[in-house]
């Protein structure tokens, strides 16, 4: 009976092994490290099927499996995905059976390719951002682009290749470069201005007065996304720095100065103030992205400072307008200084650790054309030559063009330029606080101040 | 037969599936987190031991406490808020002819078989402070002082998270004290009926009392949902603004995945295990330890 026993007890054991055995990890992508260059030539990725693509088709007939994760959170993601990927990629791409994953966006997007990377489960080709690129090359999961783009000549597609180089000399992502010409600017309905009788506010000054009159009018003067302190980390405290000293925010894009330099702290303060002043709705520490879009689209708010990504969207309303953010000192001209948001870090790239590279970046080559034949439609410039004539802009796109092309101080973004993961959280959660309109802009600065200090990301 | 089932061997040979599963997927991977709360870990290479002070660091920082602060409110809204409502209502069920208890059984059920992102959405809505619901009805009644910008107010974030919490759960521990109640027997009640006890008397000196290991199991499930409570913050207010509202699980995912603190955000994690440890420790310990037989 005891012999009996204890080999049932060694089955069950046995059983238990095979059944934990057969949950472990899979991956079915494999770890195998792409070789360093290319051995297939490849062609262009644009819509039409390429002969490099339909020879690198399994030789079985079998298609080639590949994960993709892009950012999901706005409308011109879901057009690209919608319009210009999900008809198209068969076509162009027979040999590969891809499968898209929404990546969400931001804190999400940036925490779901951490962990995917911790965990040695990453996508074969996603989106790369500035905020979580250390990570990810210090364990070899992006790979460098350059032999492959290359070779195949999608290099020579762009306008100006050499954005395409990080610091390293190395090109780790392709973009539409639309990106470059996204800028935070203050989006507003002219209809409502009218019918509170202000005009385009010329100073700082002037815009906490015109909001004083649009809510005395029982209008919600301005809004944007408050909530995880997605503006104040983005583009309003760069903006708010900005208008009173472009030269304070160069400096603190570039570690030249901190949080003690008197015009960063302006900065800081000012958002306080626009808080305190009623500019913003109440709740504004807790409204996320697509509710301030709604606000304004809906007419409940006059003003929507937001980046000019979606100005294609907001320009399909007439009665929308945008004016930049105006000066808070004599040493700002919005004709002469303007936040740039590209980063050539930020676009679409290819895990160093895929088993099919060169498939892999012909899927990013396609995503990033993609990208590109889409915001051409919109009439925004891009930096990837798509071979189309240019698309008609809109009245409100051609005077963005106009403002902005000739603007001499492009100052890069903070927030994709400057800030290690840490520093990038703990903004958010103090920009966060000072939305609420319960917490100094003097706290803010200490806070910040002691990250700053604290801040790798000029160390790397 | 039963001779055979009863041996110590046949008792370890159907439990060592389960054991070794629980030890696979639950006791093991504590040690490697153990290990990095010990090192600078930024999730992806070991930067160094640096023995305890990540523990250090972050019993120093406010956060931390801000966390334990809300995250011990909240157990404290669903014991004592919670536990309360959810037996009244059980014992009010328990009343009602069969068709209504059906219909109550139904809509107490409801919010808890709903998905965490849907029930905390709904709540967004009521909360928004322009036109939300909850501002709404005050407005409407002459009570705009009593307004809130409910998600964004340092005094009102924590317990208006916790209301979604409540109403979410509050009607499935209902469920289980139905359930507990069915299973006393009618004598019980006839007979103290004949005695002439009220309502009350009856169910703090029967129903109650002989519910103590339903109370016992719904007192743990509630203490340890209650800490663990993550999702209705994530999807209502980030965990903000700044780290108002942050929870300690909040607390330690933060750390890990928004900082790439993964040495702090695991010394976090042992913390918390060792917190939930010992009030598991002290619920079995001192609550309905006496055999109940009916």
């Amino acid at each position: 009976m005891k012999t009996n026993s204890m080999a049932k007890a060694a089955i069950l054991m046995a059983g238990a092994l095979l059944v934990l055995s057969a949950c472990g990890s899979g991956n079915e992508n494999g770890n195998s490290k792409p070789s360093d260059s290319p051995s297939v030539a490849a062609g262009s990725s644009e819509a039409a099927p390429t002969e490099s693509a339909k020879e690198s088709a399994g030789t079985d007939g079998k298609k080639i499996k590949m994960r993709v994760i892009t950012i999901t959170t706005d409308e011109n993601r879901n057009n690209i995905m919608d319009k210009y990927i999900k008809p198209k990629i068969a076509e162009a791409l027979p040999n590969l059976e891809v499968e898209f994953e929404p990546g969400g966006g931001g804190e999400d997007m940036a925490n779901k390719l951490k962990t995917l990377n911790a965990s040695e489960d990453m996508p074969d080709v996603f989106w790369n951002d500035a905020g979580y690129f250390t990570p990810l090359k210090s364990t070899g999961s992006i790979m460098d682009l350059t032999p492959y783009i290359s070779q195949d000549g999608f290099l020579s597609k762009y306008a100006v290749p050499d954005a395409l180089k990080h610091v390293d000399g190395k090109i780790y992502s392709l973009a539409s470069g639309a990106d470059t010409y996204f800028t935070p600017l203050i989006f507003y309905h002219k209809d409502m201005f009218e019918q509170a009788g202000v005009q385009v506010p010329k100073t700082f000054d002037e815009l906490l007065q015109v909001s004083k009159t649009l809510k005395g009018k029982g209008m919600v003067p301005a809004v944007t996304p408050g909530k995880d302190g997605w503006g104040p980390k983005l583009f309003l405290l760069q903006q708010m720095i900005q208008i009173g000293d472009p030269q304070a925010m160069s400096d603190l894009v570039g570690n030249k100065t901190d949080f003690d330099n008197p015009s960063v702290q302006e900065g800081a303060a000012r958002i306080e103030k626009l808080v305190k002043e009623g500019v913003f709705p109440d709740g504004i520490a807790n409204l996320d992205y697509g509710p301030a879009m709604e606000m304004f689209t809906s007419k409940k708010a006059a003003m929507l400072m937001m980046f000019t990504w979606e100005l294609p969207n907001l320009a399909k309303d007439e009665t929308v307008d945008f004016f930049p953010f105006p000066a808070a000192s004599d040493k700002y001209d919005p004709t002469k200084n303007v936040q740039f948001w590209g980063s050539p870090l930020n676009g679409y790239a290819v895990s160093g650790k895929t088993k099919h590279p060169e498939e892999a970046v012909k899927l990013a080559e396609f995503l990033a054309m993609a990208d590109a034949l889409y915001f051409e439609t919109t009439g925004a410039p891009i930096a990837l030559q798509t071979g189309n004539p240019p698309a008609d802009k809109s009245p409100l796109m051609q005077k963005f063009v106009d403002w902005y092309n000739p603007i001499p101080n492009k100052i890069a973004s903070m927030a994709l330029n400057s800030l290690d993961a840490r520093t990038s959280a703990e903004m958010s959660t103090q920009g966060a606080n000072l939305l609420t309109g319960e917490y100094a802009a003097a706290d803010f600065n200490k806070a910040m101040n002691k990250l700053w200090s604290e801040n790798t990301w000029f160390k790397n | 037969m039963n001779k055979y089932f009863s041996t110590k061997l046949s008792i370890f040979v159907f439990t060592a599936p389960a054991l070794l599963l629980f030890t696979v997927f639950c006791v093991y991977p504590l040690l490697p987190e153990i290990w990095m709360s010990l090192h600078d870990h930024d999730g992806f290479r070991n930067l160094g031991f640096v023995g305890l002070d990540n523990y250090r660091e972050v019993l120093s920082t406010p956060s931390f406490w801000t966390a334990h602060k809300n995250t011990y409110l909240i157990v404290g809204i669903s014991l004592l808020l919670g536990l309360p409502l959810s037996m009244m209502l059980s014992l009010f069920m328990d009343v009602q002819t069969p068709r209504l208890r059906r219909f109550f059984k139904t809509a107490a059920m409801f919010p808890a078989i709903l998905s965490v992102t849907v029930v905390a959405q709904i709540w967004l809505a009521f909360y928004e402070p322009n036109w939300g619901l909850f501002n709404s009805i005050l407005h409407s009644i002459g009570l705009s002082d009593w307004t809130h910008s409910w998600l964004t107010e340092k005094k009102t974030v924590m317990p208006s998270i916790g209301l979604s919490f409540l109403w979410q759960y509050i009607g499935l521990n209902a469920i289980l004290f139905y359930t507990g109640i069915k299973t006393i027997p009618k004598d019980y009640y006839e007979a103290a009926l004949l005695d002439g006890a009220s309502f009350v008397q009856v169910c703090l000196k029967i129903t109650i009392p002989l519910l103590q290991n339903v109370i016992k199991y719904v007192l743990i499930l509630s203490t340890l949902g209650s800490m663990a409570f993550y999702s209705h913050v994530r999807v209502m207010t980030a965990g903000g603004p700044g780290d108002t509202s942050r929870t300690v699980i909040y607390q330690m995912y933060y750390t890990a995945f928004d900082t790439s603190q993964f040495g702090k955000g695991t010394a976090i994690a042992v913390i918390f295990i060792i917190q939930c440890l010992v009030i598991s420790f002290i619920i079995q310990r001192f609550v309905a330890r006496g055999k109940l037989e009916f």
